[in-house]
């Protein structure tokens, strides 16, 4: 055992050390809990940074155990794992802060803070799972320890949001474990390396190759809200702020889309898959679920299910980049894994505020927001703009290379997805803007806290403000090394596409 | 001035408007940034008249890599563009004054301008698309800075168009960019040679024209520039008209493939297009009740004449070595021109009356020269001509041309007249104060001899303002002010709205979206079984809330031992694993 093997494990293990700690604290030790919860998410942040650095160089992480005869647990730090670890514990670590601003004084406190660190560990190790099994382990674990971040509140809504939840989920991982014994059956256990094994069968195995592929998209499109199977996240927004925005950036959704870009780019490899004739298809479902999100959030009044709608929408960004089989357009579906988290996750912090502060929770409340809530406003404007792709914030990024990238494969039909969904995007950010800026107010707020005279608690201001920093950053510096297009060239390279 | 100045002009232009909004957002800053706003255009001021042109900043770390550049022509842009920011600038700060929303006017004010500054002088494509988007989105915080329900509506028709153009625009340039050498990274200069070749390249064009379109005032796109101008503050007025308008000039001129490929048909449409803007504006205009939106139409009416020269320039590609600095010229002195005419509203409602009639003819001379007749204006015009009448050659309806320009003139004419005689007729209204006539005194001056007083107006050959073209220039003026005397006399003025076209948008947007709606509701009814589930389930009891902390102590317990437990299993399996 040395640091190569520990490293992956360690990374893991932070937050599944701090869950455990957390769910033996009392419930009013929540120093303490602070404490822990900050320590872990700091400790996981310099592992993961210093893996980063290991990566780049070229140094193999790798921890594997046999469970049973060929079938290993394998955790790897790849250039994409690492890519989305990254982001997973950056964002954790805002969450946190957020979080324990967001829910003081609330109850059961203990019980959100425990779940929630699971859930983290479970998309760290679905960010560095070396295989499908390690991969299903975690994506399991990670249903399972939402399910109580989701009904946090106890409401009834919220108690069948997350029956709905799980219903969805549950059902989506059956069939991804369908396709994932499909797929040990026919080859066995399947690494997440330099796709060789599933090219290399014969021909007459490609039929069965695409009803695999069929089963783990379902499967994946379930958590990443494609089009048919989107349903339940609209109505998991009832979950409290913190959780909608780790569940839109990095947990849930994007555990979904990154499944999806392990199963194209690492199983199938995005050759084979393209020879199978599977992108195509997934491409245009990618295209239509961009189009439908946008569509429907245009008619929500409710601001956290506008955002979710928004995410939909969103999410296929990535898929579609996947699917057009060029190395561009591939980085900029890599890339909005990153993007779209960042600038999600500011939305709905600044969502949480507007609704912890004032009690707004609709867009036809937000009116003089601006002027109440300069510093939140501001955080979010940025946000929206950047959905919009608005430059230099970091939607255009991916919008600039998914368009570039879609041409040079020869799918212009992608321009009119993205020229569409950048319009139906201005079309509903663009109102909330104004009202959050140009309209007076008309009444009074619906339910005023005091947090600070200001803006809000600096607990809850300051998260948003640094990730929409984070949004302007990674544009305005997009071409420097670390950067997260740096990082998704990284793996385009590494990937060897042509 | 040397090139490391010249370097530091060029990053300080765009950069610093965007500083001061920074610094504005420090309570304790903020009144400096205040006195500080309208001198923000200064540093472009300096950069064209002391600058060297050909110098490029790298800033190789910004975005997929930027650079920063003046050449000729973006220079003749600039200087018309920075000195309306400036002397508009100075206008609008004795205008806000007793402001109670002056912060956020000169937020947008100081974002517009970082935009527009940004735009032309960027080299590659992505940062002139940043400026562009910039000013788009910023001007929207001028047009409805009186928030009263026509600035409101004005705002958000600009808004609509300029999304929409927008989206134009950066479909165009992805596609054209995905053709070039480096497409992530694609130069603005590379982009014309991108387009000749590309294979969907008159679908490039098409959302290039349409796209920048919108801000040079189209005919079908140009709805926004009457509603927009009257609702906005008088200074903005005059930055919309005078350098956002421009904007979209520039854009057509850096993008478009002049010079390289004749597109006959392309150009017959431009020009056609650019002529139904001339006269049809004029023809509008002149009905219309506010000096604001008769120098709206003016406008249009004036951007159709530059729309005509670059459907010249499609047409005759040899054409445009020489059109090029023509158009550039015209810009030049059309939006110096329009801006001291929109600032000439503010100034004429100066209360007292014995200045009113000195007043009026300093308001006429930017007018003058706008139809003709004056140093600028007449500088400008004959060139344009000059320039088209070199290209008579091949198709007998080109001759026509300078004759139509000359027809537009007398249109220019009536439009001005109209305005003046709205002017004197309005009530006068506060004072005005000393910072204010110093803004509009400034536009007044370079918009009269501005193109040949600085010295670094490029010059066409045999165009300094020659005696032989002085009854070219006047005829259309006496024809105009004729017509304008007796349609005053003898006609009464249509009531056509503000926007003209704009009233049939509303009812077919209506009936678009209704139909839209209920295709929608079918295809989500049809789709969305989970809506009879949730009926079902309303019976479902209220608190099934586990409340006592006890019970959530000892199962939080019990877990964290089987995840304890688990890690413990974990651990030792992988150190016996060799």
């Amino acid at each position: 055992m040395d640091g190569q093997t520990l490293l992956p494990v360690a990374v893991v293990s932070t937050s599944f050390l701090a869950a455990i700690g957390i769910f033996l604290l009392r419930e009013h030790r929540h120093r303490l809990r602070g404490i822990f919860n900050l320590t872990a998410a700091l400790v996981k942040l310099a592992l993961v940074v210093w893996m980063q650095f290991g990566v780049l160089a070229g140094i193999p992480y790798e921890f594997r155990f046999p469970l049973v005869q060929g079938v290993h647990f394998i955790l790897r730090a790849d250039a994409l794992g690492i890519m989305f670890s990254g982001l997973s514990s950056v964002l954790w670590l805002f969450t946190t802060i957020y979080a324990i601003g967001y829910l003081e004084d609330s109850p059961n406190r203990s019980r959100f803070f425990g779940f929630f660190s699971l859930c983290v560990t479970s998309t760290v190790g679905i960010a560095l799972a070396g295989n499908l099994f390690t991969f299903f382990l975690f994506y399991e674990l990670l249903t399972l320890s939402t399910y109580p971040l989701v009904v946090h509140r106890g409401t009834e809504k919220a108690l069948r949001a997350g029956r709905v939840y799980l219903i969805y989920t549950l059902c989506g991982g059956a069939v991804l474990l369908l396709g994932v014994a499909g797929l040990h059956g026919l080859v066995g256990d399947i690494e997440f390396a330099k796709a060789t094994v599933l090219p290399s069968l014969a021909p007459e195995y490609s039929p069965l190759l695409i009803v695999l592929f069929m089963l783990l998209i379902a499967g994946l499109g379930v958590k990443a809200a494609l089009l048919p199977v989107h349903g339940w996240l609209p109505i998991a927004m009832v979950a409290p702020a913190p959780v909608s925005a780790l569940l839109h950036a990095v947990a849930v959704v994007k555990a979904g889309a990154f499944g999806i870009v392990r199963v194209v780019h690492d199983v199938y490899g995005v050759e084979f898959a393209w020879r199978l004739g599977v992108l195509e298809p997934l491409g245009w479902l990618a295209g239509a679920t961009i189009l439908y999100g946008s569509v429907r959030a245009l008619s929500q009044n409710d601001l956290k299910r506008r955002l979710a709608f928004s995410t939909v929408s969103q999410v296929s960004y990535v898929v579609l980049g996947l699917c057009l089989f060029s190395p561009v357009a591939l980085a900029g579906g890599l890339v909005h894994l990153v993007h779209q988290g960042l600038m999600k996750i500011t939305l709905f912090f600044c969502a949480g505020n507007y609704a912890e502060t004032l009690g707004v929770h609709h867009v036809d409340e937000l009116d003089g927001t601006g002027r109440r809530m300069p510093a939140t406003s501001i955080a979010f404007s940025i946000g929206a703009f950047g959905m919009i792709g608005v430059p230099p914030l970091a939607g255009f990024v991916t919008k600039w290379y998914l368009g570039i990238g879609a041409l040079e494969a020869g799918a212009g039909w992608v321009i009119v997805v993205l020229v569409a969904s950048s319009i139906l995007n201005a079309a509903y950010f663009l109102p909330i803007l104004h009202r959050i800026w140009f309209r007076p107010q008309v009444s009074p707020w619906p339910e005023e806290q005091f947090l600070s005279h200001r803006d809000t608690h600096p607990w809850l201001l300051l998260p948003p403000l640094i990730t929409a920093g984070f949004c302007i950053a990674a544009a305005v510096f997009a071409g420097l090394t670390f950067s997260p297009l740096h990082w998704a060239e990284v793996v385009v390279t590494r990937g060897g596409l042509p | 001035m040397n090139a490391t100045m010249t370097a530091f002009g060029l990053v300080l232009a765009p950069i610093l408007p965007l500083l001061l909004l920074l610094f504005w957002c420090v309570p304790a800053l903020r009144p400096r940034v205040e006195v500080l706003t309208p001198w923000a255009a200064v540093p472009a001021v300096l950069l064209v008249l002391f600058g060297e042109t050909g110098m490029r900043v790298e800033l190789s770390w910004l975005l997929f890599g930027s650079a920063l550049a003046m050449d000729t022509l973006t220079r003749v842009f600039l200087a018309f563009t920075a000195l309306l920011w400036l002397g508009a600038g100075l206008y609008s700060q004795g205008m806000l004054v007793n402001d109670e929303r002056a912060g956020s006017f000169r937020l947008a004010w100081l974002a517009t301008m970082a935009g527009n500054f940004t735009l032309l002088l960027a080299v590659d494509v992505v940062t002139f698309y940043v400026g562009f988007a910039l000013m788009t989105f910023a001007a929207y915080g001028l047009i409805i800075h009186s928030r009263d329900p026509e600035a409101l509506f004005a705002g958000r028709v600009y808004l609509i168009m300029a999304i929409l153009g927008e989206g134009l625009i950066i479909a165009g340039l992805l596609l054209a960019a995905s053709r070039t050498a480096a497409p992530l990274a694609a130069m603005l200069a590379d982009i014309p040679a991108a387009v000749m070749d590309a294979p969907y390249r008159d679908l490039i064009i098409a959302c290039f024209f349409l796209g920048f379109g919108v801000k040079a005032g189209v005919p079908l796109v140009h709805m926004w520039l009457p509603l927009a101008h009257p609702a906005a503050p008088t200074p903005a007025s005059a930055v919309l008209s005078g350098a956002m308008i421009k904007a979209g000039l520039f854009g057509w001129m850096a993008t478009l493939p002049f010079g390289l490929v004749a597109l006959p048909q392309w150009g017959l449409g431009v020009i056609t297009t650019g002529f139904v803007a001339a006269f049809g504006g004029a023809l509008i205009g002149v009905h219309q009740r506010k000096a604001k939106t008769v120098l709206a139409y003016s406008s249009i009416s004036q951007m159709g004449l530059i729309t005509a020269g670059i459907g010249a320039g499609l047409y005759q590609p040899a054409l445009w070595p020489a059109l090029a600095p023509a158009l550039a010229l015209y810009a030049f002195h059309h939006g110096l021109a329009k801006g001291a005419l929109f600032l000439g509203v503010g100034v004429a409602n100066q209360a007292a009356a014995h200045w009113r009639f000195g007043l009026w003819l300093a308001l006429a001379l930017p007018g003058l020269s706008l139809a003709g007749p004056m140093v600028s204006g007449a500088v400008a015009k004959v060139s344009l001509k000059i320039v088209l009448e070199a290209g008579i050659a091949t198709p007998t309806w080109w001759r026509y041309l300078p004759l139509l320009l000359s027809l537009a003139a007398i249109g220019t004419t009536t439009l001005i007249a109209r305005y003046l005689w709205l002017l004197s007729q309005s009530e006068p209204r506060a004072k005005i104060s000393g910072i204010q006539w110093l803004g509009w005194g400034l536009l007044l001056a370079v918009s009269v001899v501005g193109l040949i007083l600085l010295p670094w107006v490029p010059t066409i050959s045999g165009i300094p303002p020659d005696p032989i073209y002085l009854p070219d220039l006047i005829w259309p003026v006496l024809v105009g002010l004729v017509l304008a005397v007796c349609a005053s006399r003898f006609l009464r003025s249509w009531p056509v709205p503000e926007g003209d076209l704009i009233i049939v948008f509303p009812m077919a947007a209506r009936g678009v979206w209704n139909f839209l709606q209920y295709v929608l509701l079918k295809v989500t009814h049809f789709f969305i079984w989970r809506r009879q589930i949730r009926h079902q389930r309303k019976s479902v009891e209220a608190d099934t809330r586990l409340e006592r902390s006890d019970v959530e102590y000892l199962l939080r317990r019990n877990a964290a031992l089987v995840f304890a437990l688990l890690l413990a299993v974990g651990l030792i399996a992988s150190i016996l694993n060799p």
